[in-house]
């Protein structure tokens, strides 16, 4: 690893009085087929370097990718001239270190070991399997197989030095379908560290299932429907309203929970905690401002137990860091998010639980998040898929919908959880829901 | 940053197992933003990107690494490593390299990179404080100006070395409403590869600020949207979004040549009403979208997608276009040396047409007028889409209603295209970054007002009436 001294050196001398360096190291090695033969084949080895520093009592940043021998002074010379002109009269900070971090590996040493050939045969084996599983599936667009390690180094002028590194897989295959002039497509991706845990079976399967199913969907009646909503749609809607624990978001009053700690806010029924210490590839000891993290409530039946902190944001309201400053690339400042977002599951099946809505509709996908949502007030409004649920069994496909209501609303109008939890690629854990009402527009 | 001699070793490494072309792109980006947030300056940022990316084709197999250590040893050992990934004897050997000529005709006259940070930060300071004039009702107000200056290197086993530099710059303003009602936002994002000068004199940020305080106060009072299926006019500029999402995905060749689009092998068909004709062009000068060249070395071009409803032509990069039996025109691109280049939009737009805004609107008994857009996306196979609208009324009787929030409107692709019956005169462009399977672009999109004789709207305001 490279050597770290002479920013330590130059930032002194340039009067800064604390600096933090965040390295990121990635590999990966991916490849994909189309009609039998590899049309693709990616690799990259990249490092990437963020840095922050105080000067004057304000925080300048920088980055480059760039590291060679004229780096350091770039990136001093950038963090003063920056924090320079910063007029934010935050209180900053740079962290000494916790007591003690919690470790674990998540680096699975297994995956480098397993021969790409083996790798690639699934692919061939998922491209073929697919084809053979429907006459109506008519084109495979795209089989691939991705696989990444990470490793995060922080180190900063207090001494504190950390590291951490994890491996993951994927695999991801998306069908075409077609019925006369009707296409539809399905995909999915599979996620894990451990290459023993894949079954192209199953997998297989549940492409075919996701793609056919769609297969003679249509509007539905417009109106108000009782609701199933999907792993991936409570995980999508769950996430946007999460941001609004975010206590930057509520400090500058661009949150729908300002004011309502310790309060009801959410159905009894609804207990969501962030565990990033929990022992799946998600795990993460520290932060990115190097703060051991842990594991908390963030509702607990329904009540609001904490805002998510990072250091500046805590400063401000006196409070101590909640261990979620993290910076979505070495490139970006560092703000507040979450990771590892368990949904606490019920015990009815997600079968009972359609059986027991009887009729209504079973949402199982929702686009178009960053447009259809307003983050201020909660409303959305988005394009979905799905299916009637009628007698309490799923019906029809229902597609180009759009469903709307409130993030918060939703989590409000639960009535049932299920117990089929899914481990999901944005690092949550969640099962289906059941809600009271969502209004439909369709037909 | 490499020499000619290093490069050919790189460019004949890879070349090694039968590989019939092999590129290198190399880039060097620097990166600058400010931000003003409810009058604290709270973030600035520079940096560099830099890497580079090596990329082998054989027939219709691709293979692309990259990295950012660009030693002799590490990029002859990444063209080894990729070359390995094919079985079989050199076809091809590079023994000269030329320079070509790029020909910049995006001339800007205070580069973006010469301006001071003070300087930068006084511009977004004299918008933000003059949306504080709007009182308390707005409480957030931001604005932000990031620029970028690329510099990239792409040489190829042609034997040709393109070698361009492009400067962009965007600043963002939004402002956030709030009172008994609720909480509204709106926000506008006006950029240009241009210099300073984009700033100082073409937009009139002062009054785009105003005009997004107005809309982000008059939206807390604004009824939710109904739902139904119903006429919609669709406002020019940022409108075109709908364009951009339901027909500029699926023209791209990344889609096209594999058979995964709605349009694929319609060339020369009725894919729209006669009243579209649609272009993109990367060659406007000093828009956002626009290049030198592309990607890959190409020129970028003017390209004819669809005339009076008959599709022309698709968005081709040279590989792609193998499969299709076509060559690339200028539309390869990429976000940096991270992400294997395909075709991609530029500017892209509905050509004006003949209607004014006053004849759509009043034609319209029952109906939606989106007068701006947020943003959306579609599925490029099935051509489903969605976006949402940032400012929209409701059209009673041929006149321009109350106002509405929180409308999606959704659709096919293939299917809305047909139901555009009335185009505008008031052709205008907008900015935005289009994110695909290589990265987040800068592009334009653009249309002149135009009228959809239905579409599927879904809101919250209960059923149409």
């Amino acid at each position: 690893m490279m050597k770290l001294n002479k920013y330590f050196e130059l930032a002194k001398e340039a009067n800064i009085e604390a600096l933090e360096i965040y390295i990121v190291r990635n590999y990966s090695l991916g490849f994909s087929l189309f009609h039998g033969e590899i049309d693709s084949y990616t690799t990259n080895d990249s490092i990437s370097l963020g840095a922050r520093g105080i000067f004057n009592g304000k925080m300048g940043y920088a980055y480059s990718e760039k590291i060679d021998k004229t780096t350091p002074e770039f990136i001093v010379k950038n963090i003063v001239e920056n924090a320079k002109n910063i007029t934010n009269d935050n209180k900053v900070t740079i962290f000494e270190g916790s007591k003690k971090y919690k470790k674990f590996n998540c680096y699975n040493k297994e995956l480098d070991l397993v021969p790409v050939e083996e790798k690639l045969n699934k692919l061939y084996e998922i491209e073929r399997k697919l084809k053979e599983s429907d006459e109506r599936i008519t084109e495979i667009g795209g089989v691939g197989y991705e696989e990444a390690r990470s490793e995060t180094i922080l180190a900063n002028s207090y001494g504190l030095k950390l590291s951490e590194k994890s491996n993951y897989y994927v695999f991801f295959a998306e069908a075409v379908a077609k019925d006369g002039e009707e296409t539809k497509t399905g995909y999915k991706t599979f996620l894990e560290s451990d290459f023993s845990k894949f079954d192209v079976d199953k997998f297989v399967n549940d492409v075919k299932d996701n793609t056919i199913k769609q297969l003679g969907g249509k509007p539905c009646k417009s109106k108000n429907y009782r609701a199933v909503l999907a792993p991936r749609v409570v995980s999508s809607l769950m996430t946007a309203m999460l941001n609004s624990t975010i206590a930057e978001e509520v400090q500058k009053h661009s949150s729908l929970f300002e004011g309502k700690l310790n309060t009801q806010v959410l159905s009894k029924k609804i207990t969501i905690s962030e565990k990033p210490l929990a022992h799946n590839i998600f795990f993460k000891g520290f932060d990115d401002e190097g703060v051991a993290t842990y594991n908390k409530d963030i509702f607990k039946n329904g009540v609001l137990k904490t805002f998510l902190y990072n250091l500046e944001t805590a400063l401000k309201d006196g409070v101590e860091t909640t261990g979620n400053g993290y910076r979505s690339s070495s490139k970006s400042p560092v703000g507040t998010g979450f990771s590892n977002i368990f949904l606490k599951p019920g015990k009815i099946s997600e079968e009972d639980m359609i059986s027991k809505v009887k009729n209504g509709i079973y949402i199982d996908s929702i686009t178009g998040l960053h447009a259809g949502l307003n983050a201020q007030s909660g409303n959305f409004s988005l394009q979905a898929t799905g299916f009637i649920i009628r007698d309490g069994k799923i019906a029809e496909p229902v597609n180009l919908i759009t469903v709307a209501s409130n993030l918060v609303k939703v989590f409000q109008d639960v009535t049932m959880v299920a117990n089929n939890v899914e481990l999901l690629t944005n690092a949550t854990s969640v099962p289906s829901i059941a809600i009271k009402s969502i209004m439909v527009s369709g037909n | 940053m490499i020499s000619k001699s290093l490069a050919l070793d790189i460019l004949n490494a890879g070349l090694a197992t039968g590989a019939d072309f092999a590129e290198i792109f190399i880039e060097e980006k620097y990166n600058n933003s400010v931000s003003i947030d409810n009058d604290k300056i709270e973030t600035i940022s520079s940096g560099i990107i830099y890497g580079a990316g090596i990329r082998l084709l054989k027939d219709l197999r691709s293979v692309y690494g990259y990295t950012n250590d660009l030693s002799k040893k590490s990029l002859l050992s990444l063209a080894s490593t990729l070359a390995a990934s094919f079985q079989g004897e050199r076809i091809l050997t590079v023994t000269e390299l030329k320079k070509q000529k790029v020909k910049n005709v995006h001339i800007n006259k205070r580069h973006l990179s010469d301006v001071t940070k003070e300087e930068k930060i006084a511009y977004i300071t004299k918008i933000s404080d003059e949306m504080k004039t709007f009182g308390e009702k707005i409480v957030r107000r931001s604005v932000s100006l990031g620029d970028n200056t690329q510099h990239v290197i792409i040489i190829n086993s042609n034997g040709k070395i393109f070698e361009d530099t492009r400067e962009r710059g965007r600043i963002y303003i939004s402002a956030l409403a709030a009172d008994e009602n609720g909480i509204e936002n709106s926000g506008v994002g006006p950029g240009a590869s241009k210099g300073f000068e984009f700033f100082e004199n073409d937009v009139d940020a002062l009054a785009l600020a105003r005009n997004v305080c107005e809309v982000a106060i008059k939206k807390l009072t604004a009824k939710e949207c109904p739902s139904g299926k119903m006429p919609v006019v669709i406002g020019n500029g940022f409108g075109g979004v709908i364009f951009h999402e339901a027909c500029g995905h699926p023209l791209e060749a990344s889609s096209v040549s594999k058979n995964l689009s709605v349009f694929a092998n319609k060339l020369g068909q009725q894919i729209a009403s006669s009243v579209v004709t649609a272009i993109d062009d990367g060659t406007i000068v000093n828009e956002w979208g626009s290049n030198n060249i592309d990607d890959e070395g190409n020129k970028t071009q003017k390209n004819i997608l669809i005339k009076d409803g008959i599709l022309q032509n698709y968005l081709i990069d040279d590989f792609n276009g193998r499969r299709m039996g076509m060559k690339g025109n200028g539309a390869c691109r990429r976000q940096s040396y991270a992400y294997e280049p395909t075709s991609r939009m530029s500017n892209t737009y509905i050509a004006a047409g003949k209607s004014t805004v006053e004849e759509m609107i009043k034609s319209v008994k029952l109906g939606l007028y989106a007068k701006s857009l947020g943003g959306g996306s579609v599925n490029p196979t099935t051509g489903d889409f969605n976006f949402a609208a940032d400012e929209a009324y409701m059209i009673r009787d041929g006149k321009i209603a109350e106002m509405v929030k929180g409308a999606t409107l959704i659709g096919n692709g293939a299917d809305v295209l047909l139901k555009i019956d009335m185009v505008g005169n008031d052709i205008a462009l907008a900015q935005g970054m289009c994110g695909a399977s290589s990265g987040s672009v800068p592009v334009d999109v653009g249309q002149p007002t135009i009228r959809v004789s239905e579409i599927t709207v879904g809101g919250r305001g209960g059923a149409l009436k």
